[in-house]
This record gives structure tokens, C-alpha cells and sequence, in this order.
């Protein structure tokens, strides 16, 4: 269990720990713009200073990010919650260099996302898995290798991701002979496959029922966590709006508000790892769950 | 095994039987009208009449057959090829879509008869006119089924492949073509057809070869027999074509939901 009160180490960012309805003792706040305080920012992989965005290509200008400043250090794993439609996916594809925020900058390993991009530094999930339906599992898995050509060095064995995510059997399967799950599986082992750094997923369990939901949350910390030194995990940016999910799986989650989406709460999950199933039924997660939920319901 | 045998009679009675025997009763009809209306020959020939003039001399017909398949086959070929490369070019730029497309639709609604004597005046008697007349004819359901094909990709794919930063090659040999692949299929079955069409009617205006030609020579002679076996065999081209294109199809496009559903 988690210890009982703040753990003042995560809090080090010089400002008291804020408090909104305080449901419990160890559910802390971070304070909002915490950024250029006189930390080092060497540490931090994803970096984001006032990042709006409006899309101008309706017939009405829509404002779906508004201001969002902070930071995602080295190998923790965050996750971005809010109701459908509040700019998360958005925020993501900014993070990743899909898109170019209309204002402010977003810096991954201090670099444009764009460059990071080029080096094979993020690796992406989507909601839809959205492999390519002609070709077998493996192909799939081959094919971030294909594209990167001779250019790509470091790159994992696909049959070795393959076997991470438990489809070594399926290898020669086409994906619609795969359940959802195992497609999403596929998804992600063709995320990994140049070992990326920095790994973005946009609601990738979505689409799934609610079983498979809750058991794919596992395999994808027991994939996360398997990388043995804490200090070399992936990052990650994982977008929900499923608190459960939210608050098994990070390190720390961020809310945002309904469009445009401007950061509501920024709070630790301090639930000890590995985590498991079982983690759902302790005392802190309900709390902490409790407590995102209401945050969530105040922001919309 | 006893059941896979029951199987295969099961299938045989619900898809081939009934498409036989109506087939059948048609041409039962025909040649039994034909006998007790006492028609004459040169009006309309019998059912049997027809497949004895074919049986008297097999080889001619499909000598003649060979020569009109072939026009309509490279005709169709240079067609699609210009086709597609004018539609992935199109896929990509707007501007090049709206120049070109009212092009495309002029030769699209241009009837191919008016087009043909012209061809034949500056390009001669040879096959090359057969060949473009059925390259017209199949250009343009082409090019269309190709555009909304290139264009019809997952949108999740794509991201990913701009993720990757695949160049706009890469992302159309590895995305955009194999998911057009249906779209061109649903294009060869109507272009297919159509090149045969544009094959039989240029020949009709010039030449010395091909089915077209042994229809209006046998049609000025008063020839019905040949004429009747002549369309015939055309049909059957046409079925056979059809055929082939299905089982090209199941082989080519297993993973799609059209092929997956009708198994």
C-alpha cells in the first residue's frame, strides 16, 4: 500500500502541494505552471509551454487547447484525461508532430517533434488499430522497417516485439482473423518495433469491451515495466477518458476541461508498482479515482 | 467424405442448377417457336442451326475470337494503365483534378460510334484503332474507380504512415494501391466488358479480322447462322472473362469484407 500523507520527493517543485476538496490525505495537486521555476528542465522528455490550438479549416474557428503548460520527465508515464472532444487527441498529435500547434511550442527530448520524429524516437497508437489488412501480423509489425529503409539502426527484432506482446503464434494470422484485442496488440508491437522513447497513445483501448479493456491495461504495464531500470522505461502519453484507466496505469494523470481544453488538475498517482489487477480494489485507487471523477464533472 | 460429396451436390443444385435450367428453357422456347412458327432462316436461325454453324468450323470462330480478345485485352491494358497513373496523380493534387477530370468526362460522354471512323481515318486499317477504341471505352470507369480508391484509405493508416514519415511514394505503394485493389477490381469488371464492346464495333468499321468483322460481313450476306454463333461466342468470352476475374478476386483480395462475406 501507499504510504499515508504527501510524499513531499514528487512535490519538488518549490510550491506548497495545492489542494482542491481534498479527499484524501495523500492525493496531491500539482501547482498549475510549474514550469521555468528553476528546476532543470534537462530531465524533462516532453516539454510544453503555452500550447493552444484552433482549428481555422470550419466555417467557425474551434479553440481546442488553451495555454497548456508542462512537462513529462524521462520514463513516467502520464495520462491525459477529459471529456470527448476537449483537444486530448489533438494535444497528442501536436506532441507527436502531426500537427502544428497554432501557438506556443512543444519540445521532445528539446528538439521539435518533427526531428525526434525523423530519428524514430515516438512511436504511435491509435484508438482504430488501423493495420493494414493485406498484410499478415508479422508484415504489419515489419512494416516502420520498411518505410525507415537502410536509414533506421537501432532496431528490435520483430519477431522478439512480437513475442513481447504475446502474438508469436499468430505471426502469419491476417488481422481480421484477430480479435480487437489482438489487433490492438499488433498496434502496439508496430509502435515498438524501432524502440522508441516517447510512446503516444490515443485512446488505444477505446474500441475494446470492457474485459479485454481492463486486462490489456495490464499486458501494457507488464510491457512497460519490463524494461528493467526504471530510469530507461518509455515515456508515455496515454489519452483516455476512462479515470480507471487513467489512474492504473500512470504516474501521474493530467485533466483537462471541456473545449477548449485548458489543464484542471494535475495530480500524482502514487499506487506502488508493478501494479496489478487488484491495485483497482485498494483503498487509494478509489480515492484517487473518486477524486479525478470529481474533478472531471466540476471541468465539464 | 459421403458428406462433402452431399456438400458439393447441395451446392451444385443451389447455384448452378437453377441459372442451367432457365438458360435451357429459353433456348427450348427459342428453337421450339422457331419449328412451329415455321420462321425462316434468314429471318432468326434455330438454337440448333447456330451450334451446328459453330461446330462446322470451331477453329475459325476462335481464331476470329483470339484476334478481337486480343485488341480488347491490350486496349483495356493501356487504358487502365492510363487510368490509374492519371488518377494517383490526381489523388495528390486538386488543381491537376479539376484540369483533367472535364477532359475525362468529354471522353467519357462522347458516344465511342462517332469516335471510331475517326480513329480509323488517322490511324489507319491495323489493329491500333481497335486497340484505342477499346482503350477509350475502359479509360474512364477506370479512372474514376482508381481515384476514389487512392482516396479511400484508413485514415488511421495514413496518420500512422505520416508518423513514420514514409514518403509520398512509400505511402502509395504501401497503402494507397493495395487499398484500391477492390476499387480496380470493381472497375475490370465493367471495363473488361466494355474494351470487348470497343474491340467488336471498331472492327465493324474497318479491317479484315476478329468477330466484329465476321458479324457485319455475315450480317450483309444474310448469314444468321454465323452471326448468331458469332454473338455467341462473344457471350461466352464475355463469361469466361467474368469467371476469371471472380476467382483472380478471391485470390487477390482475401482480406476484404466483400470477398470474406460471400465465402
Amino acid at each position: 500500500m501507499v504510504a499515508r500523507g504527501a510524499p513531499s520527493g514528487m512535490m519538488s517543485h518549490g510550491h506548497p502541494p495545492e489542494r482542491t476538496c481534498t479527499p484524501a490525505a495523500y492525493i496531491v495537486e500539482r501547482p498549475r505552471s510549474h514550469r521555468n521555476q528553476g528546476m532543470a528542465v534537462i530531465q524533462s522528455h516532453v516539454s510544453l509551454n503555452r500550447l493552444s490550438h484552433v482549428f481555422t479549416d470550419g466555417r467557425v474557428p474551434l479553440r481546442v487547447l488553451q495555454h497548456l503548460t508542462f512537462d513529462v520527465p524521462r520514463g513516467k508515464f502520464l495520462s491525459i484525461l477529459g471529456p470527448s472532444g476537449c483537444g486530448k487527441s489533438t494535444l497528442l498529435r501536436a506532441i507527436g508532430g502531426l500537427l502544428m500547434p497554432s501557438e506556443g511550442a512543444v519540445t521532445v527530448s528539446g528538439a521539435q517533434p518533427r526531428e525526434s520524429q525523423a530519428r524514430r524516437e515516438i512511436g504511435f497508437v491509435f484508438q482504430d488499430p488501423s493495420l493494414l489488412p493485406w498484410r499478415s501480423v508479422i508484415s504489419n509489425v515489419r512494416l516502420p522497417i520498411e518505410i525507415a529503409g537502410r536509414a533506421a539502426l537501432p532496431v528490435v527484432d520483430p519477431e522478439t516485439v512480437l513475442e513481447m506482446v504475446g502474438l508469436s503464434d499468430f505471426r502469419n494470422y491476417y488481422p481480421h482473423q484477430l480479435s480487437g484485442g489482438m489487433q490492438q496488440r499488433v498496434a502496439l508491437a508496430r509502435a515498438i518495433v524501432f524502440d522508441p522513447s516517447l510512446l503516444l497513445m490515443d485512446e488505444p483501448f477505446g474500441a475494446l469491451d470492457e474485459i479485454t479493456r481492463s486486462a490489456m491495461r495490464y499486458e501494457l504495464l507488464r510491457i512497460w515495466q519490463s524494461q528493467a531500470p526504471t530510469e530507461e522505461r518509455r515515456t508515455v502519453v496515454f489519452v483516455t477518458h476512462s479515470v480507471a484507466e487513467a489512474v492504473a496505469l500512470s504516474d501521474r494523470v493530467i485533466v483537462l476541461s471541456r473545449q477548449p481544453g485548458r489543464i484542471v488538475a494535475d495530480v500524482d498517482i502514487e499506487l506502488p508498482r508493478p501494479r496489478s489487477e487488484e491495485v483497482e480494489q485498494s483503498r487509494p485507487f478509489l480515492d484517487y479515482a473518486n477524486h479525478l471523477r470529481q474533478v472531471l464533472r466540476s471541468a465539464a | 467424405m459421403t458428406s462433402r460429396i452431399r456438400e458439393a451436390v447441395r451446392m451444385f443444385a443451389l447455384y448452378v442448377l437453377p441459372p442451367v435450367v432457365a438458360f435451357a428453357l429459353v433456348l427450348a422456347f427459342w428453337e421450339f417457336y422457331i419449328a412451329w412458327k415455321d420462321v425462316h432462316i434468314i429471318v432468326m436461325p434455330a438454337p440448333s442451326d447456330v451450334v451446328e454453324r459453330f461446330f462446322e468450323d470451331p477453329e475459325f470462330f476462335w481464331r476470329e475470337a483470339s484476334w478481337t480478345l486480343y485488341e480488347a485485352t491490350l486496349g483495356l491494358a493501356l487504358g487502365s494503365i492510363a487510368a490509374i497513373a492519371l488518377a494517383a496523380i490526381m489523388a495528390h493534387s486538386r488543381l491537376v483534378e479539376r484540369t483533367v477530370f472535364p477532359l475525362a468526362i468529354v471522353i467519357k460522354v462522347t458516344p465511342l460510334v462517332a469516335i471510331a471512323p475517326v480513329l480509323v481515318i488517322v490511324l489507319g486499317f491495323g489493329t491500333t484503332p481497335k486497340i484505342l477504341v477499346a482503350a477509350l471505352l475502359s479509360f474512364f470507369p477506370m479512372l474514376v474507380n482508381a481515384l476514389s480508391g487512392f482516396r479511400d484509405v484508413n485514415p488511421g493508416a495514413l496518420e500512422f504512415m505520416h508518423s513514420l514519415r514514409a514518403s509520398t511514394w512509400q505511402v502509395f505503394t504501401k497503402l494507397r494501391l493495395p487499398s484500391a485493389q477492390p476499387y480496380l477490381f470493381a472497375a475490370l469488371r465493367i471495363t473488361y466488358p466494355l474494351a470487348l464492346i470497343g474491340a467488336v464495333v471498331a472492327e465493324w468499321f474497318t479491317g479484315d479480322r476478329g468477330l466484329g468483322v465476321v458479324i457485319y460481313v455475315a450480317n450483309a450476306n444474310l448469314d444468321t447462322p454465323t452471326l448468331f454463333a458469332s454473338i455467341a461466342v462473344l457471350a461466352c468470352l464475355g463469361v469466361i472473362i467474368n469467371i476469371a476475374l471472380s476467382l483472380l478476386e478471391q485470390r487477390v483480395l482475401f482480406w476484404h469484407e466483400t470477398v470474406r462475406t460471400t465465402r
